[in-house]
């Protein structure tokens, strides 16, 4: 597949202050990218880099074959863009806000249809101001559209949202991603990163610390899988539980005990096995698979939150 | 050109629904104007009267002019017969009486100037003289032979305080509105980072002030017409001068103040920011820009820094247009000020005012 976006060396410098140390990636036409990382990490820095908002100190971006740095106004003509943090006019509503936009690629729009993309076709007399946080969301993402955009960047699009909106959000992406066009996405939730990206790198401290796809980042070697089960009486031979497949360490308090494991499929066998022969039932049995955070945690060493 | 006719219809309906900024810009200046129209600040109580002898009176003459001077609520200029003119055409005067030295019935003739500005002062005087002179020859001849009275009018421009107020209120309203609504409107939209999310976007910053450079002359010319209208047919004001004119100076002074909202909104960095900042520029310009008390009534150091103030060249220039009918030639210095004022303001904005953020 061809890469619409390549970044290369990219870096941003505030004074001595680095916020973008030379990172490199390229992304592929009709995937969801994400940029993972904490607060602070320099996920907005790159973006509005290769949106052509902030100059870059060094490095280059280049957008649909187009350098961004020299061809900044048509590479704004090929995008759209949801900033982190961005309001729109007063005192216009929400249909006449999406024909200025329109107006301002050159376009017109045919904002009641989009508005309906966005599930705001209802709402189209009100003003921005008096949106739910999730709506006002969404219109920002029409907004992005009106142009009809090769690739949709997203700052944090669900920061701030309940899990409903959320969800909401998640299909909206993923509908406009069938639709052929590529999106750029930061996040720092891990459930939102699995469920919408096909590619994720990872960032922290203006570095990207891993990128890759979302199922070989989360196979990476030594993110293990804890099972945790209760027993229905007293294991004679508990020892045995060490020596089943995969699992790397055991503990137990009473009767619930907590196996972990790198090999959860290898390890759950065994362990019905071992039941059925000790005569002993499993009781609450749950999986806690490895997650982004834990990559995350794996990689940096400290917790994507906190 | 279809972009920026879009923005600027947007632009218009946004200040048309700005309930804040409609009132500031129009009704608030049309209050001021009730208040102080309503307010008579034009009560003279005394008639001026010119006095033009022929010659060293006679007897009955003196006798006459002596009791003349005695009505109180005349003031009575004895002068020479063309200072007197002078002094009518400058309104100084609201009748003026040219008296043989000699008051004979008959043959004498009385010529009464009078100031047609001032109908009522020039009613007054002449039924008042007219009544004397008619006692006179009465007390005289005894009856028969009166004074052959000549009334000759003048046209002159009776100014009242709206006169004087009327321009300068223009002024001071353009300014206001194009200082306030652009540092309101641009600050607010630097804090909330509409600005960014338009450069998101390949149209040109350009493009986006110039549509509210235009919908802000669009309101000035709107402004400049309602008060225009309200004062000529509400308060009798006159306006004598050319209205392209005034619409001219009207366009020139917003450009002069746009060019100040702009400075102060790449200055400001917080909505809260903006009136003090303002009102430090602005503030003193209510006063000693020349709307509400002319500035040769000042302190003569305090009148050197207010006659180079941009708003009192504004309404200067639009005084003398719409009280004195000057021409564009005669109010060239005010318009050569101003327009040096405007390239300032605006080498200021682009200077101050940019789309990109500051902290780069
Ligand atoms: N205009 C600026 N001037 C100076 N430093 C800045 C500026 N903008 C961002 N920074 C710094 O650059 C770093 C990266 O910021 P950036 O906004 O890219 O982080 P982020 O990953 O988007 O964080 P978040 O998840 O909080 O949005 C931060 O430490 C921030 O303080
Ligand atoms: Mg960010």
């Amino acid at each position: 597949m061809e890469n619409i976006i390549e970044v290369k060396n990219l870096a941003k410098k505030y004074g001595s202050f680095t916020a973008v140390d030379g990172i490199n990636f390229s992304v592929q036409a009709g995937e969801v990218f994400g940029i993972l990382g904490p607060n602070g990490a320099g996920k907005t820095t790159t973006l509005e880099m290769i949106e052509g908002l902030k100059p870059m100190t060094s490095g280059e971006a280049v957008l649909d074959g187009h350098n961004v740095s020299r061809e900044t106004r048509l590479v704004k003509s090929l995008i759209g863009v949801q900033l982190q943090s961005s309001s729109f006019f007063d005192a216009l509503n929400l249909k006449e806000l999406l024909e200025i936009f329109a107006s301002l690629y050159n376009r017109k729009v045919d904002a009641m249809e989009l508005l309906r993309e966005v599930q705001l076709d209802e709402k189209w007399k009100a003003q921005v101001k008096e949106l739910s946080g999730g709506q006002k969301q969404r219109f920002s993402i029409a907004a992005a559209l009106v142009n009809d955009p090769k690739v949709l960047f997203l700052d944090e699009p669900t920061t701030g949202l309940d899990p409903q909106a959320r969800r909401n959000l998640w299909d909206l992406v993923t509908l406009i991603n069938k639709k052929g066009k590529t999106v750029v996405l930061t996040t720092h939730y891990m459930d939102e990163a699995e469920v919408l990206c096909d590619r994720i790198a990872v960032m922290d401290h203006a570095h990207i610390v891993a990128m890759d796809t979302t199922e070989n980042l989360l196979k990476m070697p030594g993110l293990s899988t804890i099972a945790r089960f209760r027993v229905d009486k007293p294991l004679v031979d508990g020892a045995r539980l060490k020596t089943l497949t995969g699992v790397t360490e055991v503990e137990h308090e009473d009767h619930t005990y907590r196996l972990t494991t790198d090999n959860s499929e290898a390890t759950l066998a065994d362990l019905f096995k071992f039941g059925r022969e000790a005569g002993f039932k499993l009781l609450d049995l749950q999986l806690h698979q490895p997650t982004l955070e834990d990559v995350f945690l794996k990689l940096t060493g400290h917790a994507l939150r906190d | 050109m279809r972009t920026l006719a879009i923005l600027t219809w947007s632009a218009i309906k946004m200040f048309a629904r700005n309930k804040q900024a409609l009132f500031f810009t129009f009704f608030f200046p049309i209050l001021l104007m009730t208040v102080l129209g309503l307010i008579n600040f034009d009560k003279t109580s005394k008639i001026d009267v010119g006095l033009v002898l022929t010659g060293p009176p006679n007897q009955a003459t003196a006798q006459f002019v002596g009791a003349l001077k005695k009505i109180d609520f005349f003031t009575i200029h004895e002068g020479i017969e063309t200072d007197e003119r002078q002094a009518l055409v400058d309104d100084k005067r609201a009748a003026v009486f040219i008296i043989p030295w000699s008051l004979i019935p008959g043959p004498s003739k009385v010529t009464v100037v009078s100031n047609v500005g001032n109908p009522q002062g020039a009613a007054t005087a002449l039924n008042i003289i007219s009544g004397m002179l008619d006692k006179t020859a009465l007390s005289i001849t005894g009856a028969s032979n009166f004074f052959n009275v000549i009334n000759e009018e003048v046209n002159t421009h009776h100014l009242k305080y709206i006169d004087f107020l009327l321009p300068g209120l223009i002024a001071l309203s353009v300014m206001q509105m194009s200082v306030f609504s652009v540092a309101f409107l641009f600050v607010n939209y630097k804090e909330k980072g509409v600005l960014k999310r338009l450069i998101a976007t390949p149209m040109l910053p350009s493009i986006f002030v110039t549509s509210n450079v235009i919908t802000r002359m669009i309101v000035t010319l709107l402004q400049t017409t309602l008060f225009i209208a309200l004062g000529v047919f509400i308060f009798h004001a006159h306006v004598i001068g050319s209205y392209w004119l005034i619409f001219l100076i009207a366009v020139l002074g917003s450009i002069m103040f746009l060019g100040l909202g702009f400075t102060i909104s790449g200055i400001a960095s917080t909505v809260e920011s903006v009136p003090p900042l303002a009102n430090l520029i602005v503030f003193p310009m209510l006063f000693l820009g020349g709307t509400f008390f002319p500035v040769d009534s000042f302190p003569a150091w305090l009148g050197h820094i207010a006659k180079y103030l941009p708003l009192t060249f504004f309404s200067d220039a639009m005084r003398s247009v719409m009280t004195k009918g000057y021409t564009i030639s005669q109010i060239s210095n005010d318009l050569l000020w101003m327009f040096g004022w405007a390239i300032v303001m605006v080498v200021l904005a682009n200077i101050t005012f940019g789309f990109e953020e500051k902290r780069q």
